[in-house]
């Protein structure tokens, strides 16, 4: 009987709170409007990283132009030394060697 | 298909060995300490063809380096400027010459007492040039160049008194007057 009557009144209809259907409606507009709010912000992140990658990239680009610059100028002015060295000699050795041909003519 | 792999690995044992032998060694230790002015240039086919890159088109004298520097492999400069005589050692000239193998053949020796020895070697293959050494030794100058490639000895001896540098061997023709 006891049991009987505990499980009547564990189980009763009981009218909700006042103002619950109202709190839970102003909950469920919130947590609708959540995600609205928090796309926008993913989206900045996203844009972020994106240029900061793509600034990133140029970067490295642009100092590889510059460094790939410097190591060709280093060159040519190698080269344009070396064969000035070079024809230098050869000239000479050539003149030398013409000169004792007109001597002997 | 044999034949030509077999023949293909021929030609490339062939021709690495004189690639080899065309690039000498340049290096002389504790020379450059002795010097006051040191040249040291090295410059291989990759650096070549950085180099071809920046070299003007517009410009007549850049465009014959160019068109010269154009299928080398490599050139390779050491120039040493002394303050008073005697400082290096003469018998460098030999060690130079010491690794030059039988295709390379003297084309130059100019001997003076009191100015430049130039020794001139070429690596000839057949008709053709593939590789050049030239030694010139000063009382107070050593120089050795070594370029690794088809070279035209007239065009190359054509490019000194370009870019802006006077002649040498105009300077040297004052001396001897």
């Amino acid at each position: 009987m006891n049991l009987e009557r505990e499980l009547q009144r564990a189980l009763r209809r009981e009218s909700p709170a006042p103002g619950l259907a109202a709190r839970v409606l102003a909950r469920a507009q919130a947590e609708a409007e959540e995600p609205r709010i928090a796309h926008p912000r993913r989206h900045w992140w996203r844009a972020a990283a994106a240029s900061l990658t793509l600034a990133a990239v140029l970067g490295g680009w642009a100092a590889h132009q510059v460094a790939e610059r410097r190591e060709g100028e280093r060159a040519r002015e190698q080269v344009l030394l070396a064969m000035r060295i070079a024809g230098s000699k050869v000239r000479y050795a050539q003149e030398q060697v013409r000169g004792i041909g007109t001597e002997q003519k | 298909m044999r034949r030509i792999i077999i023949s293909l690995i021929v030609t490339l044992a062939a021709a690495l060995p004189a690639a080899a032998q065309q690039r000498i060694n340049l290096d002389f230790p504790g020379l450059a300490d002795r010097a006051e002015e040191v040249v040291d240039v090295t410059l291989d086919a990759s650096m070549l063809r950085i180099a071809s890159k920046f070299l003007s088109n517009g410009d007549p004298e850049e465009k014959a380096v160019r068109d010269m520097v154009t299928g080398l492999d490599g050139i390779y400069v050491r120039s040493y400027e002394f303050a008073k005589e005697g400082e290096y050692d003469r018998s460098l000239v030999d060690r130079v010459k010491s690794q030059l193998g039988s295709t390379w053949k003297p084309l130059v020796t100019v001997r003076s007492k009191r100015k430049e020895n130039v020794n001139i070697y070429a690596d000839m293959r057949g008709e053709k040039i593939v590789g050049l050494v030239v030694i010139a030794a000063e009382p107070k100058q050593f120089t050795v160049v070594n370029i690794v490639g088809p070279v035209d000895i007239d065009r190359l001896a054509s490019l000194e008194g370009q870019f802006g540098i006077p002649r040498i061997s105009k300077e040297s023709e004052k001396d001897r007057d």
